[in-house]
């Protein structure tokens, strides 16, 4: 386990240092110029040239790259071009609130999807099996865009039940935020349920299917029984691993609802930073969305590993 | 009124639509008497018909700045007022702000020598009076004297210099150098003593005090001893102070108790700055109640609002425009007779009423938007199909051509893209669009490295000026660094030149009407409308008073 | 043989692994699948969508009321009524006839993309899977760096840089499906490789292009078939999604993503119809191709 731990933790280094690279190879054929944007069109060429020599944006591109990297390892993320302020400093709140819609969403999601996969495997073929597995796929064909709009459009304006808006006020406490979160949380379930819930299903199915429980069920144990001690460890197996790769989606791809919600959350902030060509940031921000992942799946095939006598076993199965 | 009103109904029936429009916008009390006289001639209606039916359909009212429900109510002390806003883009230093969401926070706490107000006049606020020398190349301002900067310092002429001197600083990065290059330079400004300042400028300049006013949002008052990071006190001379700012998420201001205007202290205990990333979260949230004034919004963005009841829309009439620029020396626009004919063959009406929800003004192909007072009245260019064929015909373009029009994904402009494309399809031209972000379409912002200025055509947004000295330079002056048309026409050049350095208002009226003329005839860029600048407040609240160019002021603001 | 948790995907799992069969067994397995898909409710339910959209696609000209590219500002944004059935949007132009002619981008740029990203995905997928040893190691990492990087600063990137077409947003979302097609293939590839037939093939010598593509590749159709249906699905989703952020298909085209990008900040002003219809045309076809994947995926599980 140590080894394997440790194998991955090293190869995860090299992915996110290609992660870099590319980043950084690819943001320079965006066009316009770092100062340029900053200022505008109709600034003059004399400002926009000092700011570029302020910046340091004038200098070769390996030259800014490894003056960023070598930052990075120190553990400075170095200064946002656009915002003039510390990269940390706009990441931070934006990374904060990423992580308070994920974690909502999930606790939400998770459980209802778990339980919706279980069911339906446990009456498989049956017509609510159907409803589950199609409805379930018919929500998440809805891209997040168009459920942002109609919840907005049902519960905030025509009910106006919830706010219109994920971010709350200032000085609000637990309870209010976790309130205006609830209309995109909302929005993040209907996507994220169809898959959860199918991947629970798969794995029901499957360890229904297994040896081991029929072995249990011809002891003699009840339904109930058999379900919990040896079905769900299998249910929650293809769970994981998708809960895990969506992880690295809830940080950084939420752009749409962010953008609809007006949340200041990390999808954002980085299409702002690619646009603006707002280097640290932008490449701050993907390495901390790409940790994110990467930690996630490790831990994931952890859990897999843990959870799934079979592959203790070893590959003989 | 019978038989005056089968009059009226006769003549109404021979006029064509726009005149129809127009009368009607007068019998709803949208327009004041006098505008629709004046606007009647720009239109084509002979001065005996306007005088007629003046009288016969008039409503008596003065000139209506807002057409909308007046806030007459008398605000309450007290309360927190919330202000809603698209966030600043880039950082908050009074130096380089270029963008509505940052000139309205400078404009919270910071102070301008004149203001700029609804109707362009220019009110005296940090200066108490000013003139010119005989031939306009130098100004003296007198200062209020007693004004205190929010650390409890009093402001003086050097203040004020060194402000100026930082805005004009050529190595600077200043945003305020496309207004003061060729105008006022790095040590122009001089305190001759404590409460008198002395602007000498590189050139004479009959607008000067509009180039300082509000309208030039960088040029708030700073104290002589600022050395940047405006983000930590928000300093300045106005109402409010700095309570707590939030990056990417609003200021919090309150009442600045010495302030130097006994009459504009704030009613209200707190005034909330919020920031919203998107119109769409902006007129949400103001849908919602998060806020109970709105700074900006457009006609397509705030659809809601406008027909929202319990939403006072401020329209504001202003120079703000999109240029429809046409290359002057590539084909097809080579010759002149071909940009006359695309102008003739865009259908104006249904821009201003279709596109606009008539909350703009028309645009006859020059700078000089109807707003500005130096602005001679000419008549107002129509849609003329057979004209425009017939032109297209002598210049050897029968058969139409194609061409590409760049622009990219803001505002309404997409839109105003597409519509193009489609008028002119009659005409056999075949528009394609090219619309991208607007880092590609600026791209380095200089000839040869942007689709902006290398384009054969493109739509190019250009923002609120109390006066059109910077709209008639750069982008059409030959040696102009925005002129995307590459127009280069001495006659027009030397005719700027003199509108610059006119003094009085006649005279500039008289040198704006050669330049309107010159600009129908050439055509190099279309100017198809002025829109207004609209804001909106709640009908619970009451005195918020918004300019043109955005700074909403709401200290007189209070709940009713 | 890894069993690596995150080398599962979001899609449907991975088949078991067969024995490869001799050739008749082949044509009878053949013969059973098509059976059963023409039985199943779901994949005619999902063809019949798919036909519908079709027929919108190729016959869209003659189907729509109106001309889908004729503005009229001053009727604007008019509500469904007899003259306009689905209303006018924002530029006055007639929302039935522009959902119907707006299927002909979508069937056209999604399958293209998905064939891309399949194919590219496929042969990443058989390489590694083949290889494994440091070509495994370092293109697995490359496409672990591509995972872990969000979908839409990728379209972003690639968009700004080749400029916005339906050609770059094919390669857009190719690119972005390859790394995830490639997984399922890699997966599929492992369990291949240790078969008899793929040991036969390296005892005679063959050239390795030969044992990928004519020994591995045929037996391994069956999960390249199903991701290529899911991942249909997906990329009309996707191009809807880049629509919507302004960096796919460009105006003034029918697109329904970009229709929704264009007016979803109506809604609050209660124009709804602009937003609602293309959204719904965008969640039917999804759907119904889903429908057809479903029924492939099942068939292919016996």
């Amino acid at each position: 386990m140590g080894r394997f731990i440790l194998r991955r933790v090293l190869l995860a280094i090299v992915t996110l240092f290609l992660l870099s690279l590319i980043v950084f190879v690819s943001a320079q054929v965006l066009p316009g110029d770092v100062a340029r944007n900053i200022l505008g069109p109709f600034a003059d060429q004399r400002s926009v040239d000092q700011l570029n020599e302020r910046l340091g944006t004038d200098r070769s591109i390996i030259v800014q790259y490894w003056d960023w990297i070598t930052g990075v390892l120190t553990g400075d993320m170095g200064v946002s071009l656009a915002f003039r302020r510390p990269v940390e400093d706009v990441i931070g709140p934006a990374l904060v609130n990423s992580a308070k819609l994920a974690l909502l969403a999930f606790l939400i999601v998770v459980p209802l999807a778990v339980i919706g996969g279980v069911y339906a495997a446990l009456r498989e073929g049956s017509f609510r099996d159907r409803l589950i597995s199609i409805g379930g796929l018919s929500a998440t064909a809805i891209p997040d865009f168009v459920w942002a709009v109609l919840m907005i459009l049902i519960f905030a304006l025509t009910l106006g039940i919830f706010p219109s808006t994920a971010t709350a006020p200032p000085g609000s406490n637990f309870f209010e935020e976790v309130w205006y979160l609830i209309l995109p949380a909302l929005c993040l379930v209907f996507v994220l349920f169809g898959y959860i819930a199918r991947m629970a299903r798969a794995g029901t199915v499957e360890a229904l299917d297994a040896d081991y429980t029929r072995t249990a069920v011809i002891k003699g144990l009840p339904q109930r029984t058999v379900v919990r001690r040896h079905v769900l460890r299998n249910s929650l197996l293809p769970t994981i691993a998708v809960v895990a790769t969506q992880l690295g989606y809830l940080f950084g791809g939420l752009v749409v609802i962010e953008l609809i919600f007006n949340y200041n959350g990390l999808g954002q902030t980085l299409v702002e930073a690619a646009q603006q060509k707002d280097f640290p940031l932008l490449q701050s921000g993907i390495l901390i969305i790409g940790i994110v992942y990467l930690v996630a799946t490790l831990v994931a095939d952890i859990m897999y590993s843990v959870l799934n006598p079979r592959v203790r076993l070893g590959s003989e199965a | 009124m019978h038989p005056k009103q089968d009059q009226v109904d006769a003549v109404r029936a021979r006029r064509s639509e726009l005149e129809n429009h127009l009368i009607d916008e007068y019998r709803a009390g949208k327009i004041g008497r006098r505008e629709f006289v004046r606007r009647g001639a720009l239109v084509g209606m002979s001065l005996p018909l306007v005088t007629f039916l003046a009288t016969a359909c008039g409503v008596s009212t003065e000139d209506l700045e807002e057409t909308d429900k007046p806030q007459t109510a008398e605000p309450k002390q007290g309360g927190t007022i919330r202000v809603g806003e698209q966030e600043p883009a880039g950082a908050l230093d009074p130096v380089t702000v270029n963008n509505l969401g940052g000139l309205v926070v400078l404009a919270q706490t910071g102070e301008f020598l004149v203001t700029s107000d609804p109707r362009l006049r220019l009110v005296p606020r940090l200066a108490e009076s000013w003139k010119p020398n005989a031939d306009g190349s130098v100004w003296t301002f007198k200062l209020r004297r007693g004004v205190k900067f929010h650390d409890g310092k009093v402001m003086d002429a050097e203040d004020v210099a060194t402000t100026f001197d930082r805005l004009a600083d050529p190595d600077g990065g200043s945003n305020a150098l496309s207004v003061f290059t060729g105008v006022l330079s790095k040590g122009g400004t001089k305190a001759v003593d404590a409460n008198t300042v002395e602007f000498q400028l590189d050139a004479p300049n009959g607008n000067f005090p509009y180039l300082i006013s509000s309208d030039n949002y960088n040029a708030i008052i700073l104290p002589k001893t600022y050395d940047g990071d405006w983000e930590k006190t928000f300093i300045g001379t106005g109402p409010w102070k700095l309570d707590r700012f939030r990056p990417a998420e609003g200021v919090d201001f309150v009442p600045f108790k010495e302030y130097w205007d006994p009459r504009g202290r704030a009613i209200t205990n707190k005034n909330e700055l919020k920031f919203y990333a998107d119109e769409q979260g902006l007129v949400l949230g103001f849908q919602g109640n998060e806020f109970d004034a709105c700074v900006q919004y457009s006609v397509s963005g705030g659809k809601a609002l406008l027909t929202d009841d319990t939403v006072i829309t401020h329209e504001l009439r202003a120079a703000s425009h999109r240029q429809i620029h046409m290359r002057t020396d590539k084909e097809p626009f080579r010759d002149k007779r071909v940009r006359q004919a695309m102008a003739l063959l865009v259908d104006r009406q249904a821009l201003v009423d279709g596109l606009l929800d008539t909350k703009a003004d028309y645009g006859n192909d020059s700078p000089f938007a109807p707003v500005y007072r130096s602005t001679a009245e000419l008549e107002q260019r129509q849609r003329d199909v057979a004209k425009a064929k017939e032109l297209l015909r002598a210049a050897g373009k029968e058969d139409g051509f194609s061409v590409e029009l760049n622009t990219w994904q803001g505002f309404e402009m997409p839109d105003l893209a597409q519509l193009l494309q489609q008028m002119v399809r009659e005409a056999g031209i075949r528009i394609n669009l090219d619309i991208t972000d607007s880092a590609t379409y600026y791209g380095e912002a200089t000839f040869g490295n942007s689709r902006w200025l290398d384009s054969t055509m493109g739509i190019t947004e250009y923002g609120h000026r109390g006066v059109p000295n910077v709209l008639l330079g750069a982008p059409l002056l030959s040696d102009g660094t925005w002129n995307s048309a590459h127009f280069k026409n001495k006659r027009y050049d030397q005719l700027v030149a003199d509108y610059v350095a006119a003094v009085d208002l006649d005279a500039q009226r008289r040198i704006a009407k050669e330049i309107q003329l010159l600009l129908l005839d050439e055509v190099p860029i279309m100017f198809t409308y002025f829109y207004y600048f609209l804001s909106g407040s709640k009908d619970y609240v009451s005195g918020v008073v918004t300019n043109p160019m955005g700074q909403m002021d709401v200290s007189r603001a209070g709940f009713v | 043989m890894s069993t690596s948790a995150s080398g599962t995907d979001v899609a449907a799992p991975t088949p078991p692994a067969e024995a490869a069969p001799v050739e008749a067994d082949e044509r009878a397995a053949r013969r059973e699948r098509l059976r059963l898909l023409t039985r199943s409710g779901t994949f005619i339910g999902g063809v019949v969508i798919l036909a519908i959209f079709v027929i919108c696609a190729i016959f869209g000209e003659t189907l729509a009321p109106d001309d889908p590219f004729a503005t009229n500002p001053l009727d604007d944004l008019a509500a469904p009524s007899g003259e306009h059935l689905f209303g006018t949007d924002r530029v006055g132009r007639d929302v039935l006839s522009r959902v119907i002619v707006g299927a002909q981008d979508i069937l056209i740029v999604a399958p293209a993309a998905t064939l891309l990203g399949t194919v590219l995905g496929t042969v990443l997928g058989l390489l590694t899977g083949y290889f494994r040893g440091p070509v495994d190691d370092i293109l697995s990492r490359f496409i672990d760096a591509f995972l872990a990087l969000p979908t839409v600063i990728i379209a972003l990137l690639v968009i700004t840089a080749l400029g916005p077409s339906n050609l770059t947003v094919i390669i857009v979302v190719g690119l972005i499906f390859s790394p995830i097609i490639a997984r399922t293939v890699r997966a599929a590839v492992l369990q291949e490789r240790e078969m008899e037939y793929v040991a036969a093939a390296q005892l005679r010598n063959e050239r390795t292009p030969y044992i990928l593509f004519a020994e591995i590749l045929p037996n391994v159709m069956g999960p390249v078939t199903v991701e290529f249906t899911v991942r249909l699905g997906y990329a009309i989703f996707t191009v809807a999604t880049l629509s919507f952020l302004g960096f796919g298909i460009q105006p003034p085209a029918p697109d329904w993503g970009l229709q929704v990008f264009e007016h979803y900040g109506l809604i609050s002003g209660g124009y709804w119809w602009p937003v609602v219809f293309p959204a719904l045309a965008i969640a039917i076809l999804v759907i119904g191709v889903n429908m057809i994947a479903d029924g492939i995926a099942k068939a292919f599980e016996r």
